[in-house]
């Protein structure tokens, strides 16, 4: 049932991606149409998610793709920018089939996937990341909007892609909503650790990668809210704030395969 | 019965000629009744900046001459009006009305805006328009809608302006309550202000080289009026600019507007640059977050979606075309009723002369075979009458009744009869 759940969701995300895609074809696409079978996608896979064991890789990969399309339906429903789906809606796919081929069963310590904080501490922690996510895709959009805008080239981009102003606000958005999610996150991990563990027992790696990613997304928040940043230069700090999240993740990874922890 | 449109649109004459005919809405009943008292059931006119029409119903011949005359007063020299017009009858004048209000007659095509004019002439026009007018128009209406909602040809920014309006909300989204600045007087420019202003943005500032010119304009749209030279600092804190002054050469230099907008702490500005030659030094649209585009660069967004929308014209051409009969069906039944009345009228007149002829050869007859002999007369009539009957109401509800009743009146001599 688990596994049919997630190929279910796989192949409405991937339906979700075609439907993105399809206005660049030409082919006009209800917006109903392209929210319905997002919902659809999320719902089975919502279903699934709650049959998991938050632990190991593959289950924390499921719930970041579950997180991507919830926020895709929340962009579009809210800040009609539903042409994030261009990028959410194949990374959730891609993310779904990663944990499909890992194995959504539990790794290490299963016991603890069934813990409420540690639960908690896992959805706040990957939905931080997930917006941290969407604030790059919504700052690549931005900046290749910018780029049609200046250059005066009035194609699909300039048609199809959401006005400057909403990306922007999109990206605000996804990043004060990011911070306070990913530390409260971080904070139950560290109250899980003390209180049911039996102290910080955590491995070095994640210790530093959860630290630099606290740290990137708080500073790319500092300098939106504090410093004011907006537009471009908003763009361009979120981007370099998830690309670096995601390159020490991968040479963390590197340095420390395996898949029964999330690191 | 028959339904008529006189008058003169872009196509057939230029913007001159168009602004001494368009009337404004007080002019409209005078000119009615001028014109209805030449000959026509019902009448409505019909009164835009790319057009002037009169809707006729049931329009005698010296009609379309009272409206020449009526145009031609107008005009000044010995050039008559006629020469810039047109005049449609029957379906193609319903096939007229129905291509206008679905904007497929448009300068701009598949703009909505005339829709409302269509409603509005209707409504001036309501005491003098008649039934057949009243149903004609409240059908266009219905048409336009129907082409706007099943086909695309309202979409996208097809003109100047609109493209001006579309081009600002792909950098702020809503316009709702974004400032907007206009630089010079010309008409182009108070033309996207006043769409800028119907999508919700607030023109504060109006600069001219004249001051007097800016403050005209700037009444009109509730904004302050400056001076070129005081307008400068302002680029600071607008959103859009709009500029359109008759300059020979760029008014709008980095170096006047440069300090400001670098005080803006990266907040977009949107310039829409309307004048030929151009106001605004290529230079500034260089600056961060300044988005300047020039008449040539709206010409390209508003091509784009007129291309588009050119590919509407079949599935648009088929609704106007469907409509068309349907109203020519109803009309058609209208046309009928009076037609076989005067037709049936007529061979009982023939019938009742010859009965009472036949009957004084038979003065022997009793009161009651004299009736039996009458009724006898009616009954053969009926069955006489009964096909042509039955085929002329058939004919009516496919739409096709014209050529019959044509034949009709002109076998049985109907003219004088149902007073057509």
């Amino acid at each position: 049932m688990l596994f049919a759940l997630h190929l279910a969701a796989l192949g409405l995300y991937g339906l979700s991606a075609a439907l993105a895609l399809a206005p660049f074809a030409g082919v006009s696409i209800p917006r109903r149409w392209t929210l319905g079978v997002a919902t659809l996608g999320a719902v089975l896979h919502g279903v699934g998610v709650t049959q998991l064991t938050l632990v190991g890789l593959g289950p924390a990969l499921s719930m970041l793709a579950l997180c991507l399309m919830l926020l895709q339906i929340g962009s579009d429903l809210l800040l009609r920018a539903g042409t994030v789906a261009l990028f959410t809606a194949p990374l959730a796919g891609g993310l779904v089939g990663l944990a499909l081929l890992l194995g959504l069963a539990p790794g290490a310590e299963p016991s603890a996937g069934r813990n409420l904080w540690f639960i908690l501490h896992v959805t706040l922690s990957v939905l931080g990341l997930a917006l941290l996510a969407l604030a790059f895709i919504s700052a690549a959009l931005y900046l290749w909007q910018f780029r049609e805008l200046k250059a005066k080239r009035f194609g699909q981009v300039f048609q199809l892609f959401p006005p400057l102003e909403r990306l922007d606000r999109l990206n605000h958005v996804a990043l004060v909503a990011g911070f306070p999610a990913l530390t409260i996150g971080v904070l139950l991990a560290i109250g899980y650790a003390v209180r049911y563990a039996g102290g910080m027992h955590v491995d070095p790696a994640q210790v530093v990668w959860g630290s630099f990613t606290w740290g990137v997304l708080g500073w790319t928040v500092w300098v939106r809210v504090a410093r004011r940043w907006a537009g471009r230069r908003a763009a361009f700090a979120s981007i370099a704030g998830f690309t670096a999240v995601v390159l020490v993740y991968v040479a963390l990874k590197l340095a420390q395969p395996g898949t029964e922890r999330f690191l | 019965m028959s339904i008529a449109v006189v008058g003169v649109n872009h196509r057939t004459a230029p913007l001159e000629v168009r602004e001494r005919f368009a009337h404004a809405s007080h002019e409209v009943p005078g000119a009615l009744t001028r014109v209805l008292s030449a000959g026509a059931a019902g009448g409505v006119l019909l009164s835009t900046c790319n057009r002037t029409e009169f809707y006729l119903a049931e329009p005698r011949d010296p009609v379309s001459d009272a409206v020449w005359e009526l145009l031609g007063e107008r005009l000044t020299g010995e050039r008559g009006a006629q020469r810039y017009g047109y005049m449609e009858r029957d379906r193609d004048a319903v096939r007229h009305l129905y291509r206008v209000s679905a904007g497929l007659d448009s300068m701009v095509l598949g703009e909505s805006q005339i829709q409302g004019q269509v409603r509005e002439a209707w409504e001036i026009s309501r005491g003098q328009a008649g039934p057949v007018l009243h149903r004609l128009f409240q059908s266009a209406l219905l048409v336009g809608a129907r082409v706007r909602s099943e086909t695309e040809l309202g979409k996208g920014a097809a003109s100047v302006p609109s493209a001006a309006v579309a081009v600002a909300s792909k950098i702020f989204g809503d316009l709702t309550g974004r400032l907007a600045l206009i630089l010079g007087a010309g008409d182009m420019a108070e033309l996207a202000a006043t769409c800028l202003v119907d999508q919700g943005a607030r023109v504060t500032l109006v600069a001219n080289r004249t001051y007097e010119r800016a403050r005209a304009i700037a009444e009109r749209l509730d904004a302050r009026a400056l001076t070129l030279e005081e307008a400068w600092p302002h680029f600071a804190d607008t959103d859009i600019a709009l500029c359109s002054t008759s300059a020979p050469h760029a008014v709008v230099t980095w170096e006047r507007v440069a300090p400001a907008i670098q005080s803006r702490r990266g907040r977009p500005l949107c310039i829409l640059d309307l004048a030929v030659p151009r106001d605004v030094d290529p230079a500034v649209g260089q600056l961060e977050n300044v988005f300047l585009y020039d008449v040539d660069d709206l010409q390209a967004v508003a091509g784009q979606a007129a291309a588009l929308r050119r590919g509407e014209i079949p599935s648009a051409e088929l609704i106007v075309s469907d409509e068309v009969e349907r109203f020519w069906t109803w009309y058609g039944g209208l046309a009928v009723v009076p037609a076989l009345k005067a037709f049936r009228e007529q061979l009982d007149d023939v019938r009742a002369a010859e009965f009472e002829r036949a009957l004084r050869h038979f003065k022997h007859l009793h009161s009651e075979d004299r009736e039996q002999l009458e009724q006898f007369s009616r009954l053969l009539l009926n069955k006489f009458l009964h096909h042509p009957t039955v085929a002329l109401k058939q004919a009516a509800e496919r739409g096709r009744a014209y050529a019959l009743l044509d034949a009709l009146r002109e076998l049985f001599a109907l003219e004088s009869r149902d007073g057509s």
